[in-house]
């Protein structure tokens, strides 16, 4: 999504979503494919080497919380399993996400270099 | 071996981690839980100590509940039974480490607004049931109506300990 789309984009109020937490981040991350609870549990623990970890209590809390926030839907369901992705909108705060760490981490670099400078 | 014991012990809403610890340390001295029953009343089965975490979750049955404990299954825990919209799960763990099902600050924070939440619902219809024993015109109800006024009272404190709770897991 370009910088001009996003600005006429019906999701103005995108920002009130930000910043997400860790875990949030992490699953909605894993969102841009459909996909299970425990295979949403799996795969970031596998992607940070085991430096985030999310509980199924903590999951399931977030995928309601998401789900009534319309950031992600369920697409499909395979015996008790429930696949959920990102909607439209979950995809716009995700890259919203996405543009203000990199923002963060310009700025570290920026006052962090003139420093050793 | 199917030797079995009751054991009783009152169960404080706002104290659920102490309740985890101590089904822990009867798994260590091979008591496993059977079935978590009405009023704190527990069956505990005889068997090889083991180190088990046990962990409770809030959530009052809907008709998500199937994929819930899906959820929790694939995960590895297993669930024990569920005594007034407390969910008794359990997980082997190697001796020194205690796996969590909250693993931040904010849903362990959430699972206490649910539980208040839930009891806030409630609380309209005892104050109307307590104000027509209190009107009623009879001795009996009278006594009835001062041991109500009793529980409420009893339900307001809880209420205040699991809004502490909440409290201290914010700071």
């Amino acid at each position: 999504m370009s910088r001009d789309e996003r600005q006429v984009s019906p999701w103005g109020g995108l920002d009130k979503y930000l910043p997400l937490s860790e875990t949030t981040y992490y699953i909605m991350l894993m969102l841009v494919t459909p996909l299970h609870g425990y295979g949403v549990m799996q795969q970031v623990e596998e992607m940070t080497d085991g430096a985030v970890t999310i509980g199924p209590g903590t999951l399931y809390g977030a995928f309601s919380t998401l789900e009534k926030e319309g950031l992600i839907e369920m697409v499909r369901q395979e015996d008790r399993r429930k696949f959920y992705a990102l909607t439209t909108k979950g995809e716009a705060v995700l890259r919203r996400q996405i543009e203000r760490v990199a923002l963060m981490m310009r700025s570290a670099g920026q006052i962090l270099e003139s420093e050793r400078e | 071996m199917d030797e079995t014991k009751r054991a009783f012990k009152w169960f404080w809403a706002w104290n659920d981690e102490r309740e985890e610890r101590w089904l822990t340390e009867m798994a260590e001295q091979g008591w496993h839980l059977q079935a978590p029953g009405t009023f704190g009343f527990y069956t505990f089965e005889r068997g090889a100590p083991r180190n088990v975490t046990y962990r409770l979750d809030f959530k009052t049955a809907g008709k998500d509940m199937e994929a819930y404990l899906q959820l929790f299954a694939d995960a590895g825990w297993e669930h024990v039974g569920a005594m007034g919209g407390w969910q008794y799960f359990r997980k082997e763990a190697p001796a020194g480490e205690a796996p969590e099902i909250y693993t931040d600050q904010a849903s362990k924070i959430y699972k206490y607004q649910r539980l208040l939440l839930f009891l806030t619902i409630f609380l309209p219809i005892y104050f109307v049931m307590l104000i027509n024993l209190g009107n009623a015109p009879y001795a009996f109800t009278k006594v009835l109506s001062l041991f109500f006024a009793l529980f409420m009272l009893f339900y307001a404190y809880a209420m205040v300990r699991i809004l502490r709770r909440m409290l201290e897991l914010k700071k």
